[in-house]
């Protein structure tokens, strides 16, 4: 669609540019704080490295050296309680949805419509809701500040998202590909395992980088749920901050390390939804 | 086979969303604190809710961050999408840059931008001095922490609108827009005659999604301002954890949470009620084009 609007192309350039500076500004603020040091932050706002002020490497240094076991506790949990959490809900996410796309399901008033919507209005409910109950549950039966308690509740927190995204995934994948699969003797569930699966993988795909994003970002869970050896990286982030005199540069830092790969995803999630929309919108 | 496949999630479902549902419904009739046990008190912690200035404060806090919020990224997440839409070079690029803002944890959005605004050492305290303005304490000032906030959630979350707009402008037909600009018409009128009808289901989507996850505004708050000064910034979900949490007192925590959710469902259900009295008087395309949205997942499915 062309809907060109007759403003001037200065306009527009000049317009897209504001925004543009407004969006990109933060970021760059962000880069040049974990290069100074901290008597130039408190001293004003400098913006120019080399001009302003001399960049230094002291937020690196602690990073990879004194602070460097802390960092590395938040990064590996994260990655992990992400990753994996991801990968289970894609996994159940995808029978699921493969469930939803193919059966009739009647439980009691309840048919395939409305258990879509059960499992995706979880998404409705604020967290808050959940987790205080979950603190005292997870308390009572050992699971508050474990890797397998954060995986479960980022399983639970991911699993509507692909359930929602899979089952119109699942539904374009032509039947005959199946009755095919089943006359070569395929099971069921390895019909399922080597013949659906692959076809809907463009969907895995999206819907396991959503999920990890997702969990990445999350900061309330973790928080509610983590105290020490579970910590993920904004937990150890919140704790850095917590001064009186917060050390800005070294957070900023720590900062750059917890953007990059929620960044990786989304440019990646880009590249498919462009394939998407050229392949002449799918839908 | 087939209910071993659906199993997981309704498991899930009933796990970790009734249960503790119902399990925060039993602890908000009681007065449970973090260290012991307690009794069952009725409908105390609700009354006591009426009279408490700082849940007051936060309920309005968290419904006007919604309106106030989503309104403004809504509009501008539709101009850049119009914006970008009629570019012919460098799409990629320029979507990807307007994309940044979103791809950032909140929890760093938040410390970014509370060094940004400081007062006494913040760039923006800069700018205003550079061009003889007297500084403005962003975070310190009650009227002005509530706005830092909705504009560092709309510095967020224009992006989501952009995405989903720009995606729902790309899908639409060609033909109406060539014969609307054959006839002759302005671009003011095309928009509003042709573009605009035929963008509300993305729309509706856009800002549907948006509110929702307004309503659980935590990260950006608890770092820039902590809910203060005096509560002025609070949200309902800051409120819980700090009740819950740190007061360590859960029953009132889970009260105050209980209302959230009843006003997220009763909101929303507005919402989709007024917007489809709406379409129903919009032109026939519109209503095609909603029922074909209800009758299939969103255009682009980021939740």
């Amino acid at each position: 669609m062309q809907s060109k609007f007759n403003l001037p192309k200065i306009t527009r350039w000049v317009l897209l540019a504001v925004w543009g500076l407004f969006a990109i500004f933060p970021v760059y603020w962000m880069i040049i704080t974990a290069f100074k040091k901290q008597r130039d932050i408190f001293q004003g706002p400098f913006l120019f490295p080399f001009l302003d002020f001399t960049p230094a490497t002291q937020s690196w240094e602690r990073v990879f050296g004194q602070d460097r076991d802390d960092i590395l506790k938040g990064l590996g949990n994260s990655l992990l309680f992400s990753s994996v959490s991801a990968l289970i809900a894609v996994v159940l996410g995808a029978f699921a949805a493969y469930g939803l796309a193919r059966y009739t399901y009647k439980y009691g008033p309840y048919r395939n419509n409305d258990l879509s919507f059960l499992i995706v209005s979880q998404r409705i409910m604020p967290p808050i809701v959940a987790v205080i109950a979950l603190f005292t549950m997870f308390r009572t039966v050992g699971l508050i500040d474990s890797p397998f308690g954060m995986i479960l509740a980022y399983t639970w927190f991911n699993l509507p998202l692909t359930v929602f995204i899979l089952t119109d995934f699942m539904k374009r994948i032509p039947l005959d590909i199946e009755h095919a699969a089943a006359i070569d003797g395929y099971k069921k569930f390895a019909q399922i395992w080597k013949v659906v699966l692959p076809l809907a993988m463009p969907g895995l795909a999206a819907a396991y980088l959503l999920s990890f994003f997702f969990s990445w970002n999350d900061f309330i869970l973790a928080l509610m749920l983590t105290f020490q050896k579970s910590s993920t990286l904004p937990i150890v982030i919140t704790n850095m901050s917590a001064q009186m005199e917060p050390r800005w540069w070294l957070i900023s830092a720590v900062g750059i390390l917890a953007i990059i790969p929620p960044m990786l995803a989304v440019i990646v999630l880009d590249r498919f939804m462009e394939r998407q929309v050229l392949h002449g919108g799918t839908r | 086979m087939k209910h071993l496949l659906i199993a997981p999630p309704l498991l899930f479902f009933f796990a970790i969303s009734v249960i503790p549902l119902l399990f925060t419904l039993g602890l908000s009739v009681t007065n449970t604190s973090i260290g012991g046990s307690g009794s069952f008190i009725g409908l105390n912690n609700y009354a006591q809710l009426f009279s408490d200035q700082f849940f007051l404060r936060g309920f309005l806090n968290t419904i006007l961050y919604v309106v106030l919020g989503v309104t403004a990224q809504y509009w501008l997440g539709l101009g850049l999408a119009l914006l970008v839409n009629s570019m012919v070079h460098g799409k990629r690029l320029i979507r990807l840059l307007i994309l940044l803002p979103m791809m950032i944890p909140p929890l760093i959005v938040g410390f970014v931008w509370q060094t940004l605004l400081d007062s006494r050492y913040g760039p923006v305290a800069g700018l205003f001095t550079g061009l003889h303005l007297k500084p403005v304490p962003w975070l310190t000032d009650p009227t002005l922490g509530f706005v830092s906030i909705v504009i560092v959630d709309t510095w967020q979350w224009t992006p989501f609108m952009f995405l989903l707009l720009f995606t729902g402008l790309r899908t639409l037909p060609k033909e109406p827009f060539e014969a609307a600009r054959v006839d002759g018409a302005s671009s003011w009128r095309i928009f509003w005659d042709h573009t605009f009808p035929m963008l509300l289901p993305a729309s509706i989507a856009a800002i549907l999604l948006r509110s929702i996850e307004s309503f659980k505004l935590f990260d950006i708050v608890f770092f820039i301002t902590g809910g203060g000064p005096g509560g002025a910034t609070n949200t309902l979900t800051l409120l819980g954890y700090f009740t819950s949490l740190r007061s360590g007192n859960l029953g009132y925590g889970a009260a105050m949470s209980i209302i959230l959710l009843l006003t997220v469902v009763v909101l929303a259900t507005l919402i989709l009620i007024v917007v489809r009295r709406l379409m129903a008087r919009a032109d026939k395309a519109g209503q095609q084009a909603l029922d074909q949205f209800l009758a299939e997942p969103l255009p682009v499915k980021v939740a």
